[in-house]
């Protein structure tokens, strides 16, 4: 005979393994990982893509006479032939000199159309190099590229000794950008994935302590929901109040210096874009929540919010995934997709307004999520009508004609 | 015509399979404190729901003040669930004006209600403890008063002296009847009849899901003949055949129905054969009677799954 102790204790544990397993809510939970290694996937390219959009971008640039070219580029493939990766230094941009081969030079930084890391000019024997702050091995590489071709050329003995300067950028940069994007992503991801959960649970406590009921009679259920919406909005705004006034205050606090990388981070639409990042942030966290809350109205049991909170965190990342890779390339079909896509706009409309410097697509965008919010919260009211109340929605048109 | 706070006819529910309410109508006259009877799961509630649009019929017609779109007239409306609820770390103040304010109220004229409110139903010491303190009597008050703050043209009161001890109750009953002055239609469900005998003016009698009986308190209650008590001077086994069929012996008393033609002549032969007359009562049975006869009989019978 089994002790009566264990006994006990297995009936307990195969009542509650049950309650836990036969809900539908299981099987999604028990499904999420299947996604989150799908978009895991997206999520690991786009944030790669990310970093390289910034890396693929830029450029050596070698003004050297077109006679040198030649040999310039076969001691580039050389050198680069010890990288494991072609991208691992930007590629090489060669130019002929025209007139003053010095300005020429700073004139690349400042150019929109390429980004140059690094630019070599003057003879190869001694040639200046000018390179941007943090560009420290893009100009060692061209001095090293301007050793090598003298070698081959002339006797291995021969040795370049090159001078560098180091050149500060004010303009915005395309990966400055590109870092912008991406950091104006992750900023709304992060805290709406820290936030919008708490909506879950939100319409269980009014079903656990009865008070739905006096909602319920008073009010239409869509403005319940929406109550409920603006309710949790208002605590996440306080979160991000507090911790927004912080983090402004940062570069402030810290040493000169530390914060100058923060610059580096540039935006397209220009001094807009704080309102910009605070609007998609609103939405964002409006049109998650919003899911959210339907989905937690229809959960009976705290045990199924607990299990809801996985594939609700899975979901955000989903909706991250798509757009930083919208961060990272911009005028890709996934960008176009992620922008579209109610739920992933916000993020990679905030990405969109630190490439692209038009303002109108963000009006149809604030428009186009407010437009889901709504929906959203009609449907959850709905399902929560059918579902919980167990009736149907008011049949106001028909009964009206009739 | 008179004017009608609520009307319905037909409404039906179905849970499933089980039909919660089979065509119930209801007419409830403005002014009055109308009273829906009827055994535990008899779809009260539900009708209830329905007529305030809380949940939409399968079938049938609603009217609730004016409106055949009930959710139109909430604000006029006043409402206390089955289920009472109310969040308990509200100051009770607060929890009658949120109330309140949910119907339209303003917050400020709220509180200042739901101070004389506590005031004048003896929680005036409790307005600004939370509800979580309040024992499940007094929160139930509270949110009575909740339901009544906003002045409400109707009231509507499921189950609502459940849980209350005979003094709250009667508290209530005073609450109810100070709506009904005040001009408020009020309509509530309960299972208990001594409450319903005393406050309602008509009632409805539900059962399995349909309107068994619907009148005054009286015309229920004349729905059953006349009792007689009948207490004999000299008693005797021989007065049993003398009285009628269903004569029951109490003690030294006799309980029987009263006869189609009066008692007169019955009391005339027994006062003859000498047995006397130490006591008589002829007694209308009361409104539990009623409800057992009315629901007891039919509803009980077709509705078996209500007693499985």
């Amino acid at each position: 005979m089994m002790p009566r102790f264990l006994r006990q204790a297995l009936t307990i544990a195969r009542r509650d393994l049950t309650a836990t397993v036969m809900t539908p809510t299981f099987l999604l939970f028990l499904l999420s990982p299947l996604l989150m290694i799908g978009f895991g996937i997206i999520g690991g390219l786009s944030g790669q893509a990310a970093g390289a959009a910034g890396e693929a971008r830029q450029v050596l640039v070698a003004i050297v006479p077109v006679d040198q070219h030649e040999d310039l580029r076969a001691a580039d493939r050389e050198l680069r032939s010890v990288f494991s990766r072609d991208s691992a230094r930007p590629r090489l941009q060669l130019e002929a000199p025209q007139g003053d081969a010095a300005r020429q030079a700073r004139a690349l930084f400042d150019s929109d159309a390429i980004e140059a890391a690094a630019v070599l000019y003057g003879p190869l024997d001694h040639p200046m190099v000018l390179r941007r702050a943090g560009a420290e091995a893009e100009g060692r590489y061209l001095a090293a590229l301007a050793t090598q071709t003298l070698r081959a050329a002339h006797a291995p003995d021969v040795r370049s000794t090159a001078r560098f300067e180091i050149i500060a950028v004010q303009a915005p940069t395309v990966s400055g950008r590109g870092q912008a994007a991406y950091f104006s992503t992750f900023a709304i991801f992060l805290v709406t994935l820290m936030l919008s959960g708490q909506a879950v649970g939100a319409m269980a406590e009014e079903r656990s302590n009865k008070v739905i009921e006096i909602l319920a009679a008073a009010v239409p259920l869509e403005s319940v929901f929406f109550g409920k919406l603006l309710g949790a909005f208002g605590s996440a705004l306080l979160f991000v109040a507090f911790w927004g006034t912080l983090i402004a205050n940062l570069p402030k606090l810290l040493p000169a210096g530390m914060g100058s990388g923060l610059s580096d981070l540039s935006v397209a639409v220009g001094p807009i874009f704080p309102l910009l990042l605070i609007g998609y942030f609103v939405m964002a966290y409006l049109l998650q929540s919003a899911v959210f809350l339907g989905i937690g109205a229809l959960a009976s049991t705290q045990r199924e919010i607990q299990m809801l909170s996985l594939p609700i965190t899975i979901f955000q990342f989903a909706m991250f995934g798509m757009a930083s890779y919208a961060a990272g390339n911009p005028e890709s079909w996934v960008a176009m997709a992620a922008e579209i896509m109610p739920f992933s706009s916000p993020m990679a409309m905030a990405a969109r307004a630190a490439n692209a410097p038009e303002l109108w697509p963000h009006a149809l965008a604030f428009a186009w999520q407010a437009l889901w919010v709504a929906i959203t919260l009609t449907i959850a009211a709905r399902l929560f009508r059918r579902g919980v109340l167990k009736s149907g929605s008011p049949k106001r048109g028909k009964k009206a004609v009739a | 015509m008179q004017q009608l706070a609520v009307s319905a006819s037909g409404l039906v529910k179905r849970f499933g399979d089980r039909r919660a309410v089979d065509g119930v109508g209801i007419a409830v006259p403005k002014g009055l404190i109308y009273g829906v009877l009827g055994p535990n799961g008899a779809g009260k509630t539900t009708t209830l729901r329905m007529l305030l649009g809380i949940i939409e019929p399968d079938e049938g017609e609603r009217t609730l003040l004016g409106s055949r779109f009930p959710r139109d007239r909430s604000d006029q409306v006043g409402y206390l669930p089955e289920e009472r609820g109310l969040y308990p770390n509200m100051k009770c103040r607060e929890a009658i004006a949120f109330m309140g304010a949910l119907r339209g109220l303003p917050w400020a004229t709220g509180r200042k209600r739901a101070g004389e409110l506590l005031e004048s139903a003896g929680l005036g010491h409790a307005a600004d403890d939370k509800i979580r303190k309040l024992s499940k009597g007094m929160a139930q008050l509270v949110q009575l008063l909740g339901s009544v703050v906003h002045e409400p043209e109707l009231l509507v009161l499921d189950e609502p002296f459940s849980g209350l001890d005979p003094v709250n109750q009667e508290r209530l009953e005073l609450l109810i009847r100070g709506q009904r002055d005040r001009g408020a239609t009020i309509l509530f469900s309960t299972h208990v009849m001594a409450h319903a005998e005393r406050l309602c003016e008509r009632i409805s009698v539900i059962a399995g899901g349909k309107v068994r009986f619907e009148g005054t308190v009286d015309e229920a209650r004349a729905l059953l003949p006349l009792r007689a008590r009948y207490t004999p001077h000299h008693d005797a086994d021989a007065i049993g055949a003398m009285l009628p069929d269903d004569a029951v012996r109490e003690g030294g008393s006799w309980r029987f129905t009263m006869p189609d033609g009066g008692i007169e002549a019955l009391l005339v032969r027994l006062i003859d054969a000498g047995h006397g007359i130490s006591g008589l009562s002829i007694e209308r049975p009361g409104l539990h009677d009623a409800f057992v006869r009315i629901v007891g009989a039919e509803a009980l019978a077709d509705q078996p799954e209500t007693i499985a």
